[in-house]
């Protein structure tokens, strides 16, 4: 075993130190300089990329699926209203990650600054898509924003107002799809492009017993690829909005 | 090995983005009973016994057909059938007009692998590690067994795959070759399938109404084929026999007898006459021996120990086939193609169609 000899420190060394300690104690009775936030009555700012718990705008939502598809942790699950679907969120598996914000190509679902809602129990975590319009419910008990200022000295900023939660997001911009049938010798008939569409553009009729026409409506389309996605037979391709109607149009002067 | 650079030549450049249209047309096929789609197939072929258990008919885009070990069936096709009649415009045997004798082919030969080990001469697995190599496909469906030789379709997208014993050599039982084929369709660029000839039969007729499959299939090599049995009625027979199937190594069928090989050496053979009561229905009425419609059918009938017949019928298969003997990766040797000639009269002569 080896012993370490420690030196026995010198007097005058030792008390400094003790003197120092016990200004910065008088120092700190007399005016705190703590960058500790007391929670529940005083919030920090957020930044605005924040992600917390969501909200669904149903009025906006195409019923594309898109949420659901792109979900790493499976959290999101499509909810039968009135033959349409509309997400719900399991906030026992969400892992916040805003995929599905960043997927949703109408700004349906709309981020927001709140993550500190306590649930009562696990199955009232699973939200259907009414609960999830509107803010989420929370208990507010503050008045007074807090930032941190981080340029030379660590300080804070109080000031007293209420922070809005809710973030507002534009629509991103994205090309306009809509579908159109690229390969129609491919079709089998199956009919499941018309079922499947949220907006009923697609529409079949019996010409007679052995003839079927198949029809987009490409005004109602709203390039949400359901259809496209589901058709077994790849027979449908998303085309740009604006190069088809040219095309068309185009065609029918020439 | 510059496979790269192979690859890099053979990818299509497309000529033209494809036509939006909005509207189309579809033709459908005309009835026979006043049902649904599926009633029809089953009317027409099923209950008539003369269904070859392909499994093209796993078209089906609700998925509701099950090809599965037993008859194909689609349980409560009454309510669940959506009526599209994909099935019977794609099933081989719906309008059957048997198909016989060699066919056309460009060349017979006989070849044996020299880097895998097969069921003969390995050459199925040549020829689809040598389309892979040289970017014909992508993809090859192939067929593995478990320990009691029942088959499953496994994707090879590596010759060295291949190495596995238990994905090369026959195993005697439907295998659900074109239900995964249907699955994957959507995901793959360009894929090879291995098949009997009832299963060649159907996809070609699959591609003439569905050309998305004649776009993606590249490769179709068709295996010579007096019957195929069903997995669980193969292995009750050779049980009753006394034959267990998780002992056996390989199985064959040679000079008419039925060859199980066990892990030690043992073999047991069986008449195949005997196996008469466990052929499938569909079998029966089968004359096709050679796979006419493949790009290359291949077999062990007509050449020596160790070697498989081929014969080459399409223009990719002879390309893969000149590809082969460039590399330096089979032995050619000959092929009697007379004995071929005569298991396809005999095919004929067993199975008459339609039955008397």
């Amino acid at each position: 075993m080896v012993r370490i000899k420690v030196e026995k420190p010198k007097v005058h060394k030792s008390v400094a130190l003790h003197i120092k300690a016990i200004t910065t104690a008088f120092k700190e009775a007399i005016s705190p300089g703590t960058i500790t936030i007391h929670y529940p009555r005083e919030r920090r700012k957020l930044p605005d990329n924040f992600r917390g718990l969501l909200q669904l705008d149903k009025e906006k939502c195409i019923n594309c699926f898109r949420c659901a598809h792109i979900c790493p942790a499976n959290a999101i699950q499509m909810y039968q209203r009135e033959n349409k679907y509309y997400p719900g969120i399991d906030y026992t598996k969400c892992i916040l990650c805003h995929f599905c914000v960043d997927s949703c190509p109408t700004a349906a679902l709309k981020p927001s600054k709140i993550h500190d809602v306590a649930f009562a129990s696990l199955s009232t975590m699973v939200l259907p898509p009414e609960e999830l319009a509107g803010e989420p419910e929370m208990w507010r008990e503050d008045t007074v924003t807090v930032e941190y200022d981080f340029d030379g000295d660590l300080k804070m900023i109080k000031r007293k107002e209420v922070e809005n939660l809710i973030v507002e997001v534009e629509k991103p911009k994205r090309p306009e799809f809509v579908a159109g049938a690229a390969f129609p010798e491919n079709c089998i008939a199956c009919r499941i492009c018309v079922n499947s569409c949220p907006q009923n553009a697609i529409t079949f009729k019996l010409q007679d017993l052995q003839t079927m026409v198949l029809e987009i409506d490409f005004e109602k389309c709203t390039g949400c690829m359901v259809c496209i996605r589901n058709c077994p037979t790849q027979t449908l391709l998303p085309f740009r909005r604006e190069e088809v109607l040219k095309g068309g149009e185009s065609d029918e002067q020439g | 090995m510059n496979k790269v650079d192979v690859k890099l030549w053979k990818i299509p450049i497309p000529e033209k983005p494809p036509e939006c249209r909005f509207d189309w047309t579809k033709e459908r096929p005309e009835r026979v009973e006043r049902c649904k789609y599926f009633g029809n197939l089953k009317a027409v072929v099923i209950d008539k016994g003369i269904c070859s258990h392909c499994g093209t008919c796993y078209i089906c885009p609700v998925r509701g057909i099950v090809v599965e070990d037993k008859p194909i069936d689609f349980p409560n096709w009454r309510k669940d059938c959506i009526d599209c009649g994909a099935c019977i415009r794609v099933c081989p045997r719906y309008d059957y007009t048997p198909l016989n004798g060699l066919g056309e082919y460009i060349e017979a030969v006989a070849g044996k692998s020299k880097r895998f080990k097969g069921q003969d001469g390995a050459m199925v697995s040549e020829f689809m590690a040598g389309a892979l190599e040289m970017g014909i496909i992508d993809v090859a469906l192939f067929v593995a067994r478990d320990e009691e030789f029942k088959p499953y379709v496994v994707h090879i997208t590596d010759p060295d795959q291949l190495k596995d014993e238990r994905i090369t050599g026959t195993k005697y039982s439907f295998a659900s070759v074109m239900p995964e084929l249907h699955d994957s369709i959507k995901h793959v660029r360009a894929v090879g399938i291995i098949g009997t000839p009832c299963m060649i039969s159907g996809l070609r007729k699959l591609q003439k109404v569905v050309p998305l499959y004649k776009q993606k299939v590249k490769l179709a090599i068709g295996l010579f084929c007096t019957e195929n049995f069903y997995h669980w009625q193969l292995k009750e027979f050779l049980e009753g026999r006394g034959i267990d199937l998780r002992k056996a190594v390989k199985t064959d069928i040679k000079k008419g007898n039925f060859i199980v090989t066990y892990d030690t050496g043992e073999e047991f053979s069986i008449p195949v006459k005997e196996m008469e009561e466990i052929v499938p229905d569909g079998c029966k009425v089968c004359q096709d021996f050679s796979a006419v419609e493949a790009d290359a059918s291949v077999g062990s009938v007509g050449s020596k120990k160790g070697f498989s017949s081929v014969l080459i019928r399409s223009e990719t298969a002879k390309e893969i086939f000149e590809y082969l003997k460039e590399k330096d990766y089979i032995e050619v040797g000959e092929v009697k193609i007379d004995v071929i000639k005569r298991l396809c009269d005999y095919k004929v002569k067993i199975h008459p169609y339609p039955k008397g």
